[in-house]
């Protein structure tokens, strides 16, 4: 099939051939390390859903959320324990 | 295979083409036909899942008094049966059937057909227990009824968790490819576009003419397509009318489920590829795109088969009979582009979504398409043996749902 087959000519087509898939995977290897797709896609007007750009925001502010309410919780429950008689003796 | 992409290039043409007019033909079209409605929910084991739907349900803007919502709780082991009793004390419109362990696990259409016999209203809609629809999504379903030959109607589907991973992201480029092309060329072709088995509705009276349920099929979906045209009906598609859906998540669980949707098209193209050549009720064209549609399968094993007989060919500079066999090669790449629509359709697609950034990501889909090359083969392998060995091998693996598909809900 390919006229005058060398070694150097077979190697120029295989490097040609992996320059070409990397140059095809480049932009999605490039998409899946930092995703700029906002997906998923936006169907309903009533339900807001978490988009991927803003996900990671909102879920260290959930997360924080969480933290201070967890906070809150713990400072309940020494105040509680403070009020107790002591039992030791 | 050259059928099929010339095919995909005519669906995303056409589809491109009347993307301007879609939208004014939704927003002219606003009738008040509002039948009474019977939504089946088949759930084994969605505990993670059928509280979210259920929660939905209920915010349904379709007049309740309208409304039935049967949960069919197929023989769970989990608290899916709780939390749907839960539901059913405060809302009068929920109700709930309880398959024991030997009446359920038989498969989704096992459970439609049982659910289906309580069912009391004009129009019978099919849900997952992992989708997430639209407020009003019934109003925009139920419309097409008005039209006596429409008997079926399907919605879109769209995916929640599609930024959970590389599998979820490939899933959701290929429902665009599947139901912002492919659906909605067929609906504007004329040609037969399917009744996905969820996000849809078959009119009642029509159900029990045909019998229900084929609960020997996998693809319960298609193979209720093809009775419903072979009857003289047909599948209205309404791609405005959208649902979220949780997509499998590993590559183990898509094999399992692309594996089933394999088997139940095969299955269905041996009942039915004779009775819709030989259907007065079809026109040409719909004969056409039925055979397509339902050989689709079969197309990753012939591509398969033609790498196997091509590339040895290749190599052996055999004589000159033989190498216009080597055609075989360009052809069976040039296919890649035409079956299952990856490239241009799902490009297209997401171009109309306004997913330019998601269009990054299809060069990759040719990482699922060698992957349905194996699944597809090894679905073809089993039903021959299956049929030569004359043993039923229906197994019916049940996509398990983790409920990750919540945490994008914002409440």
């Amino acid at each position: 099939m390919i006229p005058n087959q060398t070694p150097t000519t077979f190697i120029m087509l295989t490097i040609g051939a992996l320059t070409f898939i990397f140059i095809m995977f480049l932009p999605a290897l490039l998409e899946l390390k930092k995703p700029k797709d906002a997906g998923p896609r936006l169907i309903m007007k009533d339900v807001p859903i978490m988009r991927s750009k803003m996900r990671e925001a909102i879920l260290i502010t959930n997360m924080e959320e969480e933290q201070k309410s967890d906070q809150t919780l713990i400072r309940k429950i020494a105040d509680v324990i403070a009020v107790l008689p002591n039992l030791e003796v | 295979m050259i059928a099929y992409l010339i095919r995909h290039y005519i669906f995303t043409l056409i589809v491109l083409k009347n993307a301007q007019k879609q939208k004014t033909t939704a927003l002219l079209e606003n009738s008040q036909y509002q039948p009474t409605v019977s939504i089946l929910i088949p759930a084994r084991n969605e505990e993670r899942v059928i509280g979210r739907l259920l929660q939905r349900m209920t915010e349904l803007t379709y007049p309740k008094e309208k409304l039935q919502i049967i949960v069919i709780d197929d023989a769970s082991t989990d608290e899916t049966r709780e939390i749907a009793e839960q539901y059913s004390k405060t809302h009068s419109c929920i109700e709930i059937i309880h398959r024991s362990e030997k009446e359920g696990g038989h498969g989704k259409a096992s459970a439609l057909n049982a659910g289906s016999k309580h069912a009391n209203s004009e129009i019978i809609f099919c849900f997952d227990a992992d989708y997430h629809p639209q407020g009003d999504i019934l109003e925009k379903l139920t419309e097409v009824f008005a039209n006596p030959k429409v008997g079926v109607v399907q919605g879109r589907i769209t995916v929640l968790n599609e930024p959970q991973n590389i599998v979820t992201r490939l899933v959701a480029l290929e429902r665009i490819g599947g139901y912002r092309i492919d659906q909605q060329a067929r609906e504007d072709l004329g040609l037969i576009p399917q009744f996905g088995g969820t996000v849809g509705g078959i009119r009642r009276s029509l159900l029990e003419r045909l019998g229900g349920w084929d609960e020997s099929i996998l693809a319960e979906d298609t193979e209720l397509t093809f009775r419903v045209y072979l009857a003289g009906f047909r599948v209205g598609y309404i791609y405005d009318a959208e649902c979220y859906e949780e997509a499998v998540e590993s590559w183990r669980a898509y094999w399992k489920q692309r594996y089933r949707w394999a088997k139940g098209h095969m299955q269905c193209a041996f009942k039915h590829s004779l009775r819709v050549l030989k259907s007065k009720n079809l026109r040409l064209r719909e004969k056409i795109d039925g055979l397509l549609l339902l050989n689709v399968y079969f197309m990753p094993v012939l591509v398969l088969c033609s790498w196997i007989i091509g590339i040895p060919l290749f190599f052996l500079k055999s004589s000159q009979l033989l190498s216009i066999l080597w055609a075989s090669i360009p052809i069976s790449l040039y296919s890649f582009v035409g079956n299952f629509a990856p490239f241009f359709e799902v490009g297209i697609g997401a171009y109309l979504d306004g997913r330019n950034r998601a269009q990054w990501l299809i060069p990759l889909l040719i990482f699922t398409f060698l992957y349905n090359i194996l699944i597809c083969t090894k679905a073809l392998a089993d039903l021959t043996i299956s049929k030569i060995l004359r043993r039923n091998t229906n197994h019916w693996t049940k996509t398990v749902h983790s409920g990750n598909g919540n945490s994008y809900i914002i409440n």
